[in-house]
């Protein structure tokens, strides 16, 4: 068919109703795509989504199956634990072959409560530190007006450049370095084995981006609120954790959740500041860790574990996260 | 209560001098209003009478204390802000009773007093509301029960009408005042809205370049202005300015001549002075309503007309009509007279006017000081 001819058969319809061509499915689709981009939009982010759901979460759920999994049918495991099989629900066994036990075999066989008690107590310690200090210098940095404030904030990044295995040597010298006047209140006189080896290096490492972040948010409060505060009776400080820190409590949440987690999941510091024993305060990967004997590895376990480590993490990010959105909606700063 | 006294306050910002030498004292129970253009200092001037910026020099005593360098809370002041600055996480009871909790107040003394503050302001009813849930004047009047609750000293306002529209502001202008009344605590308003400074004050500071220009009554401020600034400021529509200088039979300018007795007043021959005219106080010389203590007649041409209802504003060229000079900033020859609405006055109308004698104001051009008001 000659070109004017097409022209001419176009015309005779309106952008409705074309005419009916002899199209496949896929080119049907890829026409309604055409003529209505909206769809294609849609298609586009649900397939994103789906991929990034499925990238993220299906580990989670192949740990699930390797804990559920019993012991010595580690392998094939796929879809579902490797022990499952539905015939044996006819000789009576309900789990079929499911070993919901590994969720307490985990605390018997190592106390592995006791991991998650000392990663979840220096975690918090260190956030509390964190947050308090960082917004002390966020609040400096962010509103008031001094000499040298561009290069202070700079040293602050380069000191967060660093890769932390730097500072490891020095650190691990002093920290099992005796020191008489500690004795009194360490067994030993030395911060070797006790959390105070984690608090301090994890709280000078994570401050950067917290005073960063902090720094950010408290900038944006209007100075007069914070006038308003200083004179209804506050002091600078006063007014920096009754006005300024609640108006920014979405940047306090973020750089609490991001510090909290970090810490909670640090192994490099922790295993090389204790001695991996649980009363020790080694911290949750250790824990994870004891279930790697001499003879056997206990995968199932240490699967449970992990998703038992998890489970503190994701409620407090759960929390937070209700926090951050509330922030968000109710922060409404006229001004 | 307190009176408060500004020694010598200076406030400077690296090269910039933002309040200068400013000397001032207030009395007890005074309504003291800073006006002066954007910029001026008066805000700063404030700032450091509320401790939130601290002067490079001087000193401010509230009362018999020297608070030159106490933090904002130790001062026995409270403020308004011009954002309002409510804190937004909180709602009107805990916004209004933060300075006591703070204080450690008893819980049935801080509900009886924002009880009685709440009363003040007309927000019964509305202790539970979050900010963003109010108007503009309803925050205004939330910020000025927590300001009054803690029965302060001395009450700083800060440009508290900037932020709402014209009628509410008119209408917070007449509540302050009855607040005034009521409390009679010593008041110190900042405006740039003369209307607000003149309405509401025992006492006007007229506030340039950071410096004091006059503190006097409004009628003073208006009718006796120390210097051109105060002249030019105060009073909607500004005072008329022409140049010229003094002569033996008094002064001269291109097209006007108003005669005095020189020695009567501070001014030599040959002096450069300014003659200042208000607009109500030019007449047109025929028209019956013109005054007695009429000066000498002079030819003007009237350009344009704002009719006002009230009264009409004309625009007068002085001088021979026919020239035009586009140059605005120049126009020496350009008087704004304000006549009664049945006065008929058309565009581009030849007719004389008169200055009420009476009411004319002489300054020297080079200082900007008065010289004499009236001849």
């Amino acid at each position: 068919m000659s070109e004017e001819s097409a022209a001419e058969r176009l015309k005779e319809y309106s952008p409705g109703e074309e005419p009916e061509l002899d199209r496949g499915p896929l080119e049907q689709w890829a026409a309604k795509m055409i003529s209505n981009p909206e769809r294609a939009y849609k298609a586009m982010f649900y397939t994103a989504t789906v991929f990034f759901l499925v990238t993220t979460l299906f580990p989670f759920y192949w740990l699930l199956m390797v804990a559920l999994t019993r012991q010595g049918n580690l392998q094939n495991i796929v879809f579902v634990p490797g022990s499952f099989d539905p015939a044996l629900l006819a000789e009576g066994d309900i789990t079929m072959g499911i070993n919901f036990l590994a969720f307490v075999e985990v605390f018997t066989t190592v106390p592995f409560h006791r991991y998650i008690f000392n990663s979840f107590v220096i975690a918090s310690v260190t956030t509390v530190i964190v947050i308090v200090v960082a917004s002390l210098a966020g609040y400096v940095f962010g509103r008031l007006r001094f000499k040298f404030k561009g290069p202070l904030l700079l040293l602050v990044l380069i000191v967060s450049f660093f890769p932390p295995a730097a500072f490891f040597i020095p650190l691990n010298q002093l920290f099992n370095t005796n020191v008489d006047i500690l004795r009194p209140v360490l067994t030993d006189g030395s911060l070797y084995n006790t959390p105070y080896a984690m608090l301090i290096p994890f709280s000078a490492l994570f401050m950067p981006l917290s005073i960063f972040i902090l720094t950010t948010f408290y900038s944006q409060i209007p100075d007069g609120l914070e006038d308003a505060a200083r004179v209804e009776g506050t002091t600078r400080v006063g007014a920096l954790f009754r006005v300024i820190a609640p108006l920014s409590a979405p940047g306090v949440a973020t750089a609490g959740v991001l510090t909290f987690i970090a810490v909670y999941n640090e192994y490099f510091f922790s295993s090389l500041m204790t001695d991996g024993r649980e009363h020790n305060w080694a911290p949750l990967v250790e824990g994870i860790l004891r279930y790697q004997g001499q003879h056997e590895v206990l995968f199932n376990l240490m699967a449970a574990a992990s998703i038992a480590g998890v489970i503190p993490v994701a409620l407090l990010v759960v929390v937070a996260q209700e926090k951050i959105v509330s922030g968000l909606t109710s922060g409404a700063l006229k001004e | 209560m307190a009176d408060v006294q500004l020694q010598h306050i200076t406030k400077e910002y690296g090269d910039v001098t933002a309040v200068d030498d400013m000397n001032l004292e207030i009395r007890d129970g005074e309504f003291v209003t800073f006006v002066g253009p954007s910029g001026c200092g008066k805000s700063t001037t404030m700032e450091t009478i509320a401790g939130l910026t601290l002067p490079t020099d001087g000193k401010v005593t509230i009362g018999d204390r020297d608070v030159t360098n106490l933090p904002p809370k130790d001062r026995g002041i409270s403020m308004v802000f011009q954002n309002i600055a409510l804190f937004p996480h909180m709602d009107v009871y805990d916004n209004i009773s933060f300075g006591l909790r703070l204080r450690k107040y008893e819980e049935e003394e801080i509900d009886r007093r924002v009880e009685n503050a709440a009363e003040v302001v007309q927000l019964e009813g509305m202790m539970d509301r979050m900010p963003d849930e109010m108007s503009g004047g309803q925050r205004q009047r939330v910020a000025i029960a927590r300001a009054i609750v803690r029965n302060p000293d001395v009450f700083l306002m800060d440009e508290p009408l900037a932020n709402l529209d014209a009628k509410l502001r008119v209408h917070m202008r007449t509540e302050l005042q009855r607040l005034h009344k009521e409390l009679d605590t010593t008041i110190i308003y900042v405006t740039h809205d003369q209307a607000e400074a003149m309405t509401m004050s025992d006492r006007i500071a007229v506030i340039n370049a950071g410096q004091l220009q006059q503190i006097d009554p409004p009628l003073v401020c208006y009718n006796k202005p120390a210097n051109i600034f105060v002249a030019g400021f105060i009073g909607s529509p500004s005072m008329n300015f022409l140049e010229g200088e003094v002569t033996d039979s008094g002064f001269s300018s291109e097209h006007v001549e108003i005669e005095f007795d020189v020695d009567n007043h501070a001014a030599r021959v040959g002096d450069k002075v300014t003659l200042g005219v208000r607009p109500e106080d030019v007449y047109i010389a025929d028209s019956s309503s013109a005054v007695e203590d009429r000066s000498a007649r002079f030819e003007a041409h009237s350009d344009v007309i704002e009719p006002m209802g009230n009264e009409i504003f004309v625009y007068l060229k002085l001088g021979e009509p026919g020239r035009v000079r586009m140059d605005d900033q120049a126009a020496d020859d350009q008087v704004l007279m304000s006549v009664d609405p049945d006065v008929p006055v058309e565009e581009d109308q030849e007719m004389d006017v008169v200055f009420d004698r009476s009411r004319l104001h002489l300054f020297d051009t080079a200082s900007g000081e008065a010289i004499s008001h009236g001849f």
